[in-house]
């Protein structure tokens, strides 16, 4: 198991977008991926346990990927919340 | 005449249709075949997909790629794994497509309401709007064909949703009149984008109005007038000729830099009150914020914001607007403003009493942790510190110290700011006015609030109506106070700004040209059209008016004046 702590910085948090590229992005990964967040542990590859986790800018997330290909998985997904979601 | 809110400016004179829901009940059943069920399912869900793929591009076309992503996200909420798992897992259950796809969906609603977050509620509407389609094409329920509109028809309907409004012709659609919605939903934000007069939340829109009846939509007023009679029919018409022609005017001047008629450039800001705010001021084209209201972070709660809780804020406006410059004014209750759980004593006259920057220095706890978590944002863009009500040198430098406090603080726990934090005064009693040079030594900037200077130069409380009508910021008195303030700012080398109503006022901005104000700071709705008036001037033509003005002696005879120029 892998994982990383981090701070969404887009302005609009997560929203539609960003969560549904996110999840198809997740989705493509064998292992399971989860975010904790404000207490909560949400299935990332779902764009709808996404939305009603209702994640803020400033937010702080745990990304944790579990499985074979948990370190790309990982990676990519933290590039994706780093850079804001290129917004 | 029927009141809602008015979500989208404009006027449409038209004739209604009715746009009423069918039904969409459905008997549950059990069942045996769910091979086929699901298969059933499935089938209606690329055709539901085939059809948003359809509609997402003819929105495309007519109203822009944002507008169509919105349905291109039913696309994506009707494939999420989870989602259609939890529906095919009912179907497996024996339990019919109409029945799983309801129940689940009714689920996400709900989850996406309880969280009451505005965002994630409306992404309720997104997944009603899904059900509703899946369950039409289950039922195989036609609906009415928005798209078959004929010209000059006000759509009349209990919600807009978006796979409603893929279907409108806006050459045809004149105005729209919903039950339900509010200035940020959906709807509004698409009829907005489509540039269609709209009047939200008018309670029963559906049943008082009649399909082919003549209505007027005023967008801007949020009102709509039933049996409208030759004269205001006319009347109305020539209203929406002159907002017409007033919007292609100001949208050119978006995008463009704020500058007079010879090219002296200038700061053009927004006035907000919540960090949300920032995107409206984002979205009118502002260059930044001049006057952050940071009440809402103290009002409607039982106790004070933390820190961190204010952090989050004043970081969030500045990441919204880009790193663009934000002047946050530190807490300005008292006043009319009251916050229950502080315990302020009542007052005999509170505008002159305990309030502001007055209260903040008495209770210097809560006061060092706003600013330290300024400080904290600082370090996110440039944002700039204002005291409210200053009216002595001495307040100025006690909350400067407090600043300085701060930093240390901060800087033995390693955490970041702006070093060169910017300090300034909000000026805004006549005594600040008065001291404005001995300001001018110690503060980074001014900003003019010209609604309190206005009120406290005259000693008139505007809402007091056997007096309002001294309180007018054109008063000589006013007028040389603001000309003062400017005066001594610029001379010794510091931005002064104007965060009141008066910034926006055309009468007015000739005269802050020529007096050498660097910065506006207006409502968001107020940016393009404060542009636009300060290109009209040379500093020249300013400075003839000014000196015209200032040799005036009454309030009368100024606004007289100005009236005949702008």
């Amino acid at each position: 198991m892998v994982s990383k702590k981090l701070t969404i910085v887009n302005a609009q948090g997560f929203h539609m977008r960003p969560a549904s590229t996110f999840a198809t992005a997740m989705g493509k990964y064998s292992s399971n991926v989860t975010l904790k967040v404000n207490g909560n542990t949400v299935n990332a590859k779902s764009l709808m346990n996404i939305i009603a986790a209702c994640i803020k800018c400033g937010n702080e997330v745990e990304v944790i990927c579990e499985g074979p290909d948990e370190v790309q998985a990982l990676d990519e997904a933290v590039g994706m919340i780093e850079s804001g979601f290129g917004e | 005449m029927l009141k809602g809110i008015g979500a989208s400016d404009g006027i449409g004179i038209g004739r209604v249709m009715l746009v009423v829901e069918q039904s969409l009940e459905y008997v549950p059943k059990e069942i045996a075949d769910t091979d086929a069920e699901l298969a059933r399912y499935q089938s209606a869900v690329e055709a539901f997909c085939a059809e948003t793929v359809e509609q997402a591009e003819a929105i495309r076309k007519s109203t822009g790629d944002k507008e169509a992503e919105i349905l291109e996200g039913h696309i994506a909420i009707i494939k999420d794994p989870f989602m259609n798992g939890e529906i095919e897992n009912l179907i497996k259950a024996h339990q019919c497509a109409e029945k799983a796809v309801d129940q689940i969906c009714q689920m996400f609603i709900d989850m996406f309401n309880a969280t009451g977050d505005e965002l994630t509620m409306q992404r309720a509407t997104d997944v009603k709007d899904i059900r509703d389609g899946l369950l039409s094409i289950l039922l195989g329920v036609q609906n009415v064909k928005i798209s078959d509109a004929p010209a000059g028809t006000v759509l009349v309907t209990g919600e807009l949703t978006p796979s409603m409004t893929a279907g409108i012709n806006k050459d045809n659609i004149v105005g729209i009149i919903t039950e339900t919605g509010s200035q940020t939903s959906h709807s509004a934000i698409l009829a907005r984008a489509l540039e269609i007069p709209a009047v939200l939340s008018v309670a029963g829109a559906t049943t008082c109005l009649s399909s082919d009846e003549q209505v007027i939509v005023d967008g801007n007023k949020g009102e709509v007038i039933t049996a409208p009679t030759p004269e205001q029919i006319e009347e109305y018409a020539s209203k929406r000729e002159a907002f017409l022609r007033e919007r292609r005017e100001l949208e050119n001047f978006r995008g463009r830099e704020t500058a007079s008629a010879d090219g002296i450039k200038y700061e053009l800001f927004c006035n907000i009150g919540t960090p949300k705010d920032a995107t409206k001021a984002m979205a009118a084209d502002g260059e930044g914020v001049g006057l952050f209201r940071t009440e809402f972070l103290f009002m409607d709660r039982n106790s004070l914001p933390t820190e961190d809780e204010q952090f989050e804020a004043y970081k969030q406006a500045s990441i919204i607007m880009k790193g663009k410059p934000v002047i946050i004014r530190t807490l300005d209750i008292g006043g009319d403003k009251d916050i229950p759980y502080l315990g302020l004593a009542k007052e005999e006259n509170p505008f002159m009493g305990f309030r502001a920057i007055r209260y903040c220095l008495k209770n210097r706890e809560m006061f060092k942790s706003q600013i330290k978590a300024i400080l904290r944002a600082s370090a996110f863009g440039d944002i700039r510190i204002m005291f409210p009500l200053i009216t002595a040198v001495e307040e100025l430098r006690m909350g400067k110290e407090l600043v300085e406090e701060a930093k240390a603080d901060l800087k033995a726990s390693d955490i970041a700011y702006d070093e060169n934090i910017k300090v300034g005064v909000m000026t805004e009693t006549a005594a600040s006015g008065v001291i404005a040079d001995l300001l001018a030594e110690e503060a980074d900037f001014f900003s003019i609030g010209t609604n309190d200077l206005t009120g406290y130069t005259m000693a008139a409380d505007r809402g007091n109506g056997d007096v309002s009508y001294l309180y007018s910021p054109l008063q000589p008195s006013v007028l040389r106070m603001i000309r003062r303030i400017i005066k001594c700012g610029r001379e010794k080398g510091i931005d002064v700004g104007m965060c009141g109503e008066a910034a926006a006022s055309p009468m007015m901005i000739p005269l802050l040209i020529s007096f050498g104000l660097t910065e506006f700071s207006v409502s968001a709705p107020s940016v393009l059209k404060v542009r636009k008036n300060i290109s009209k001037w040379t500093k020249e033509e300013a400075d003839a008016i000014a000196e015209k003005v200032m040799a005036m002696t009454t309030e009368a005879e100024i606004t007289a004046y100005l009236e005949t120029i702008v």
